[in-house]
């Protein structure tokens, strides 16, 4: 297949190319903040929660192979943990990310010893077990004096003083009026933050020799210990992992409501299974994937929002939904996700990496020292054995 | 001494015994051919010394060391401790870092990864970086450079250097033979098992294969474990042959020996009627 573009790695055009991307997502985070209303702050805001936990999830399902349908337990221990420290310690928000992380790595751990010893279909059904059983956990009464039972904790995020303050650098106001429980823009940094560091905590164990045993795991778990691979510590350590990083969106959760109660969405199972569709629509296994599922949920579900009133449903396809007495929003978002099977069943990420060769193609770096010259074998393969790529 | 000396060693599976005292040894530097007809059990032998499967009984030496017997349990960082009980045989794991290495009958690669990332991950034994370096990124880009111009060069050395960046999946079977070799490389092996390496290959292919495992067991300094059904080729290469028939040893010496040996004509021929 002939690229109309290829660009080799390293060089100039890489990163330009590069450069050109970077230089479009920071443009877009620093524009909506400052400029955006405060709905579309918010959408992005919830997006981020979402983007973080699909990624945490990923990490485990998508790259190790290892199903979890239990992250909303360790989402919901992040948001309790933010919750109990500042509800009743008072405590800033900003150091439970650490402890939250920290909690959850031990639980995450110690959920996973069964795990190693199960997988696919029972793996499911064990961490399933750990979902459901989470909410109903929080509301034991004998755990009232903590959790707050039921009811949930309030007063659980910032609390700004009633005075008007405003923190500007240059001029420029990141973080918007930052008073009483008001800062939209504070918390859009807050959630981009842990989305950043998501990103970042996966992109650096992917890119390394355990993020190849991780992959190695998922196809070959005899091959992967026969080269060396510690099948009972690598996946206790991305079980770990995968759990402490989900915990940290979900202390963003407690900070952006204020309040924390144990039937809210994404610390029921129903938060387990969303991340799972962003992940899978997005494209598992891929660093960028979560992200685009999650902002395509999020878009789609705020879109669809207000359209219980059928005046909202656009011309078009409004014979289709109006006949809903409640909003289509959900439906629609099924049918998207059955859609998207059809035609991507590796998700957005996976219909990109099919069709991208045609428009531009990536040279990597040559590997090899270039030193190995003297050939094992006196027949070298070409480039044409398996037909083109 | 030997390399690898097996001792009585029984595998068993419910009421099937899959290897019945089997005992051989292998000096360094050797090729052994371990030839019989399917079902012998060759490749449970592979998988005992893989620690894939644990003997009923016997010893497995490996310079010395019993890699199947009962030995006090360890801990990261702290060794061994004192009431922690003992552990069975060296974990599967471990056995890449003492330089055994091996390739599979039926493919066992990582069929989304590239052939270039096979071969990376094949040398993970000598890697160092764990989760938190590579969370935090201390040494993972130069670990990253060396192990791929490492796994380039072997790719390169062993004529697929123009396929590295492909997919493993899709790609023909000899193809993938030889990506196997490559990966069992990777982990700088002393010791090397091949699992019939030339099935699936043509007649050209077999002949070059042969000539290859000699080159490598030279240029890589390795001792060479093959089981194989291709007797043409398992005669010419080996310095010694260990014929077996279920589960047993029937005959060991020089390929010449072996072969005129009448108990291997008839595992092999049938002792007619």
């Amino acid at each position: 297949m002939k690229s109309l573009v290829t660009i080799h790695e390293g060089r100039a055009a890489n990163w330009a190319l590069r450069l050109v991307a970077g230089a479009a997502v920071i443009g877009v985070m620093l524009w909506v903040p400052t400029h955006g209303s405060n709905p579309l702050i918010d959408q992005f805001t919830n997006a981020f929660v979402l983007m973080a936990a699909a990624m945490s999830l990923n990490l485990l399902l998508g790259y190790t192979g290892q199903i979890s349908l239990g992250h909303n337990a360790f989402f919901g221990i992040g948001a309790y943990a933010t919750g109990i420290i500042v509800s009743r310690w008072g405590w800033s928000p900003l150091v439970t990310f650490p402890i939250a992380f920290i909690v959850a790595f031990v639980i995450g751990v110690l959920v996973s010893l069964p795990a190693l010893r199960i997988k696919g279909i029972y793996l499911a059904l064990v961490t399933l077990a750990l979902g459901l059983v989470f909410p109903q956990f929080i509301k034991w009464r004998k755990l009232t004096w903590l959790t707050g039972g039921p009811r949930g904790l309030d007063n659980a995020g910032f609390n700004f003083s009633k005075k008007r303050r405003t923190y500007e650098i240059f001029g420029w106001n990141p973080f918007g009026d930052m008073r009483g429980q008001g800062a939209k823009p504070f918390y859009f940094w807050i959630a981009a933050g842990v989305v950043v560091i998501t990103y970042l905590v996966c992109r650096g164990v992917v890119k390394s020799r355990s993020g190849r045993s991780l992959i190695a795991i998922r196809d070959n778990e005899t091959a992967a210990a026969v080269m060396g691979v510690n099948l009972a510590g690598t996946k206790a350590m991305a079980f770990g992992i995968s759990a402490g990083l989900c915990a940290l969106p979900g202390c963003v959760s407690t900070i952006l409501t204020n309040n924390v109660v144990p039937d809210s969405t994404f610390l029921s199972i129903a938060g387990s299974i969303t991340f799972l569709i962003v992940m899978v629509i997005g494209g598992a296994g891929s660093l960028w994937g979560p992200i685009i599922g999650s902002g395509l949920y999020v878009f789609i579900t705020q879109k669809t929002g207000d359209w219980s009133d059928e005046k909202n449903i656009p011309a078009i396809i409004r014979p289709f939904f109006s006949w809903a007495k409640t909003s289509p929003g959900t439906g629609i978002f099924a049918v998207t996700l059955i859609a998207l099977m059809f035609v991507a069943p590796r998700g957005i990420v996976g219909v990109w990496h099919q069709h991208s060769p045609r428009l531009m193609r990536i040279v990597p770096r040559r590997a090899g020292t270039g030193t190995g010259t003297g050939t094992l074998v006196d027949t070298p393969v070409d480039d044409t054995v398996a037909g083109e790529l | 001494m030997s390399l690898l000396e097996v001792r009585d060693i029984t595998v068993r599976f419910g009421g099937i015994v899959a290897l019945d005292g089997l005992s051989f040894s292998i000096d360094e530097g050797q090729i052994c051919g371990l030839i019989g007809p399917n079902g012998a059990g060759k490749t449970t032998m592979f998988n005992v010394v893989s620690r894939i499967y644990q003997p009923a009984s016997g010893q497995v030496l490996y310079r010395g060391n019993d890699l199947v017997g009962a030995r006090p349990r360890r801990l990261p960082l702290l060794g061994e401790v004192p009431f922690l009980g003992h552990q069975v045989g060296v974990p599967a794991h471990e056995i890449a870092n003492l330089g055994i290495a091996r390739t599979f009958q039926n493919l066992a690669l990582f069929p989304s990864m590239s052939l270039l990332e096979n071969v990376m991950v094949g040398a993970h034994s000598q890697g160092h970086v764990g989760f938190g370096r590579a969370i935090t990124r201390i040494g993972t880009a130069k670990e990253n450079r060396v192990t791929r111009d490492f796994a380039g060069d072997l790719l390169v050395q062993l004529g697929l250097g123009p396929l590295m960046f492909r997919p493993a999946a899709g790609l023909p079977f000899g193809t993938l033979k030889r990506l196997e070799i490559a990966r069992a490389l990777a982990a700088r092996p002393s010791f090397l098992l091949m699992d019939e390496p030339a099935s699936g290959l043509t007649h050209g292919e077999v002949d070059e294969l042969g000539d290859t495992i000699v080159t490598i067991r030279d240029q890589f300094s390795l001792t060479v474990l093959l089981v194989e059904h291709h007797m043409s080729m398992v005669m010419s290469i080996s310095d010694r042959v260990v014929a077996m028939e279920f589960g047993r040893k029937i005959a060991e010496g020089t390929p010449f020996e072996v072969q005129s040996d009448q108990r291997v004509i008839d595992a092999y021929l049938g002792t007619g009627v």
